[in-house]
């Protein structure tokens, strides 16, 4: 008697559990769903959100926002700039992580803190500053200057995500390879680099969708449609004077789709390389 | 694996280095000139597209010189300072109605151009300095005055003619909120809406020496609280839409179009974009009464305008284009595609469904038109103040009163200092 | 996903007890010279990011509008200025409010999904899945969206209400539930990363330890606290160091849900920065309060990472 109680307990615990784990997620599917609904509804059409037009669908603002709003193009420069920036990250990111996690000195723990103090500053303080070096430099509209300081917006996180993982590493390896007679550069190309896949995975993620949805200094340094990126792209559908929010829903949902690829794409190495410590 | 990682690791720094070297590789020959063109339009507006059209016949008339258009994003402004700032500054740009108190230093007066001499003389108090000279090109005038919907005026059985007052309009207005409709439809969430509030009404609140006195630098508290009062009055009647906080300026245009509001304190783009939502839309204007019991007042200035860097290093290209823009038959389509009256007085007005109150109030010249108040008699970059501190009013009601008026005193006399 | 797959560990299991402990030094050839590998990281910070900061600091002193080529200098009035400014003291309590307030919300929804995500079922993948999907959206687009639900007139959100025969609401019209509703998307839009934080973590931890503790008569609740809880301390420490600088440095959901308002009231020091630097054209102070900001995170962020610190070694 008392066995069944409990397991009809279970089950409505279950059952509850499921309830909200079901509602969580169609609550995190609802913004995608408006996104879609806008997308696809002319701007006279305004009927609730929540239902798709009446009638046929809309496929005027995935025209505009190819057309005019240049979204295909937009997406091209996107990936240059993500895959070209977070390779760096990753690079620069996994070099410097190595002797701020085995030379603990002073000096490095100082240098660690301070890279991760870097994580905090607001984009704009630095706005102004940044803008005129980089038109001294004459990195304004270039491939190059937007992807040197999505790099350093995105390393100070890489490196904080790969010092954490490779103090969890046990560094006897390294030692033997050490005493087996290996130099620096061989210990970190052959025994540490091929240990970082996880977290790589990790930084690659994180970095990467921040850097492709760059907004807060992208719209300043990339003005020319050649060379603008997925964010300001769909900014130019909001002008001070009028905003054209279907088009600009249908861009953002083209442009979603590659980090969704991505995404599904790496997310099985994701989850191990995130958390340091955890994989021992 | 270990061959694999050293692969991509390879790969990628290559990669980085191939596309350094491309960003870094000449850009096209020197015999041709590119004026930079900061639009200031969203990247579909009807605006664009004919600026375009009307470029490529500039461009295959003129073959070196190509003039590379550039659409914007709700942060133009702080885009052209940040330009400003670093010296960065593109060839021409929209003034959005800064050519004179904020842009003038940055740019070359164009008072001496062949097209200048059609300039329209409505424009002059908010665009000409003391010298006679102005800075920017004007696609069009921007007369304004009320935006009102003529369907649900008639529903509620009030008639426009009859709005010439305050008392007036804060009768029809309570009328119409008894229908369920809420009268007055502002965006708090925009940084403008709000402040057009204040600006509409202070153009009739302060008598011409109280002007003075502002335009010689000190500021009157009186006629402004009077302002602050009536916004406040309407607070407290609810004769605002009730979402003020978050709606945007599309809203606004949205809720004119669909009938959920009755007037808006707004430039006449905003009944252009609210016939995006809904063409059949009946929209017209009147004009802003006065505070002092004047004559009401219809409220004029720079709208759609552009002007030259003086920095630029094709002036004479840049030139060339601006006189381009201003032939008759450009500046035309392109006044109609702003849906303005044409900055030009050699250019025929196209106003679509504004037409009629075109012809009823601002063609017999029955009305006068004032300048934007905050343009001509508060110093720059009082703007801002002007819209929080209505914002709060609109929020708080009376007893943000006192408070609003107190730091417009105190932000006028700091930026007073600041720009001397 | 099985354990011995990966590099780390099988690694681990190789070498087995000689692992030596975590403050081990590793002895290379030329000491110092090590330190080099961190050069070229250190060297794009210096041109991007500190050297613009300093230059923030310059302007700080000065009255400069934000773009006419000439500005006065004003000594410390930005910073006098700062203390006695009101606005700024409210959102101040704002981004910390967005920051905290966040943080919290993330940690407690993302342990709760990872722990019913853990066990196995069908559709798990697809669940997890989904819950990232928002974190892969720009805060902007993401912000929007929501705006479209909390919309007066048009908003799905409103919709429900009246189809229940209730009055309209105006979502975002009250400081207090404006600032909530954006707490609240923003820990929506991210709480991905700290649910697959937890789920890593909750995956190193051995079955075997539950299994003794069942064994000991321990209840669901009782293995919860007593295992799950501390050994995910290394989780908690990454998760809350990532979502606090997310919370605190919020920016593009303010701007598009509420702009800040009603009045400056749920503002961020972020978003009152650029309102402050471009449309009030005061520069200057703007950068004073960017300089101030900085320096209040930096000693927040000192005194999280001793704890953490601390919690660590207690551990050990």
């Amino acid at each position: 008697m008392s066995r069944t109680r409990t397991d009809a307990g279970r089950r409505t615990g279950r059952a509850a559990i499921g309830a909200a784990l079901l509602a969580v997620i169609l609550l995190q599917l609802l913004p995608f769903y408006v996104a879609l609904t806008t997308a696809l509804k002319s701007r006279t059409d305004l009927s609730s959100q929540w239902l798709l037009p009446i009638g046929d669908l809309f496929w005027g603002n995935f025209a505009t926002a190819i057309r005019d709003g240049g979204i295909l193009r937009a997406i091209g420069n996107s990936a240059v700039v993500t895959v070209a920036a977070t390779a760096i990250v990753c690079v620069l990111g996994a070099l410097a992580a190595y002797p701020l996690a085995r030379r603990r000195t002073t000096l490095n723990k100082a240098v660690l803190l301070g890279i991760i103090g870097l994580i905090m500053i607001p984009p704009l303080s630095i706005l102004v500053p940044l803008y005129s070096m980089l038109n001294r430099l004459g990195a304004i509209n270039t491939y190059w200057g937007i992807i040197l300081v999505m790099a350093t917006t995105q390393l100070p996180l890489a490196i904080f995500l790969y010092s954490s993982f490779m103090r969890s590493l046990p560094i006897a390896v390294e030692e033997a390879a050490v005493m087996d007679g290996a130099n620096l550069l061989q210990v970190l190309f052959l025994v540490i680099f091929p240990m970082l896949k996880p977290v790589t995975a990790t930084v690659v993620i994180l970095a990467g969708v921040a850097i492709w949805n760059d907004y807060a200094l992208s719209v300043y340094v990339l003005t020319d449609p050649q060379v603008k990126t997925i964010a300001p792209a769909i900014g130019a559908f909001f002008s001070t004077q009028s905003s054209n929010l279907g088009a600009a829903a249908a861009a953002s949902l083209m442009g979603f789709l590659p980090v969704l690829v991505a995404y599904l794409f790496l997310q099985r190495y994701f989850i191990r390389g995130i958390v340091a410590g955890s994989e021992r | 694996m270990r061959s694999r990682s050293l692969f991509v690791v390879a790969g990628a720094t290559a990669l980085v280095l191939a596309l350094v070297g491309c960003g870094s590789a000449p850009g096209s020959s020197e015999t041709k000139s590119t004026l930079e063109f900061q639009t200031g339009q969203s990247v579909d507006s009807v605006f664009l597209k004919q600026l375009t059209t009307i470029t490529k016949k500039f461009e295959s008339a003129n073959p070196g010189i190509t003039v590379d258009l550039r659409p914007s994003t709700s942060s133009y402004e702080s885009d052209i300072k940040v330009r400003l700032a670093s010296g960065n500054v593109p060839d021409i740009w929209w003034t959005h109605g800064w050519s004179l108190l904020r842009y003038s230093k940055f740019l070359v007066p164009l008072q001496n151009e062949a097209w200048a001499k059609d300039f329209n003389p409505a424009l002059a108090p908010a665009m000409k300095n003391s010298h006679g000279q102005f800075f920017a090109f004007p696609v069009d005038t921007d007369v304004a005055g009320i935006i009102y919907n003529k369907d649900v005026l008639a529903a509620s059985g009030v008639s426009v003619a009859s709005l010439t007052t305050w008392d007036a309009f804060g009768r029809a207005a309570e009328k119409i909120a008894a229908t369920g409709i809420a009268p007055i439809t502002v965006s708090g969430k925009a940084n403008g809406p709000a402040g057009n509030l204040a600006d509409w009404i202070a153009s009739g609140a302060y008598s011409k020496s109280e002007l003075a006195e502002l335009s010689s630098g000190t500021f009157v508290d009186a006629p402004y609280t009077h302002v602050l009062d009536l916004i406040a009055a309407w607070k407290k009647e609810s004769l605002f839409n009730p979402d003020y906080v978050s709606a945007t300026s599309d809203d606004m245009s949205r809720a004119l179009a669909t009938g959920k509001a009755a007037f808006a304190f707004s430039q006449n783009t905003t009944a252009g974009d609210a016939l995006q939502y809904n063409p059949k839309a009946n929209l017209g204007y009147f004009p802003v009464p006065s505070l002092t019991g004047g004559k009401p007042y219809l409220i004029g200035g720079e709208m759609n305008a552009f002007g030259i860097s003086k920095t630029s290093k094709h002036l004479k290209d840049a030139k060339a284009f601006i006189a381009y823009l201003a032939k008759p038959a450009n500046a035309t389509v392109l006044a109609k595609a702003a849906g303005s009256i044409p900055g030009l007085t050699n250019v025929t007005p196209d106003l679509g469904v504004l037409q009629a109150s075109y012809d009823s109030i601002v063609k017999p010249g029955k009305f006068p038109l004032v300048p934007y108040f905050d343009r001509v008699y508060l110093p720059n970059g009082m703007w801002n103040t002007m819209v929080t501190t209505t914002d709060s009013v609109v929020t708080g009601g009376h007893a943000n009163v006192a408070a609003g008026v107190s730091t417009m005193a105190k932000d006028f006399a700091r930026l007073d200092a600041q720009t001397k | 996903m099985t354990q011995a797959s990966t590099p780390a560990a099988t690694v681990a299991a190789a070498t087995g007890p000689r692992a030596a402990p975590r403050s081990a030094r590793l002895r290379t050839r030329g000491g110092g010279l090590i330190n080099l590998l961190y050069l070229p990281a250190v060297l794009l910070f210096v041109v991007f990011t500190v050297y613009p900061l300093l230059s923030g600091v310059g302007f700080s002193f000065t009255d400069w509008d934000g773009y006419s080529p000439d500005r006065a200098f004003v000594a410390l009035q930005n910073y006098l200025r700062l203390f006695q400014d009101d606005t700024f003291r409210l959102v101040l309590l704002n981004t910390f409010g967005y920051g905290i307030g966040s943080t919290v919300l993330q940690q407690l929804l993302g342990l709760a999904l990872a722990v019913a995500l853990d066990r196995p079922f069908r559709g798990r993948s697809a669940a997890r899945a989904i819950i990232y999907l928002p974190v892969l959206v720009s805060p902007v687009i993401m912000g929007t969206m929501y705006y479209l639900l909390f919309q007066y007139n048009q908003g799905a959100f409103n919709d429900i209400v009246v189809l229940f025969g209730g009055a309209r609401v105006a979502w975002l019209s009250d400081q207090t539930a404006a600032v909530a509703i954006i707490m609240v998307v923003n820990s929506l839009q991210f709480v991905g990363i700290s649910m697959i934080i937890y789920l890593a973590g909750l995956q190193a931890i051995p079955t075997s330890y539950y299994e003794a503790a069942m064994l000991d008569g321990a209840g669901a609740w009782q293995r919860f606290t007593a295992i799950t809880l501390p050994l995910l301390q290394p989780a908690f420490a990454t998760s809350i160091v990532l979502n606090l600088i997310g919370g605190l440095k919020l920016f593009d959901v303010i701007k598009v849900m509420t702009g800040g308002g009603p009045g400056y009231t749920t503002n961020s020091v972020s978003t009152l920065i650029g309102v402050t630097y471009f449309e009030n054209q005061s520069a200057g102070y703007a950068s004073a309060m960017g300089i101030v900001l900085f320096i209040i995170i930096a000693i927040f962020t000192l005194a999280l990472n001793a704890l953490l610190n601390r919690r660590r070694l207690e551990q050990q």
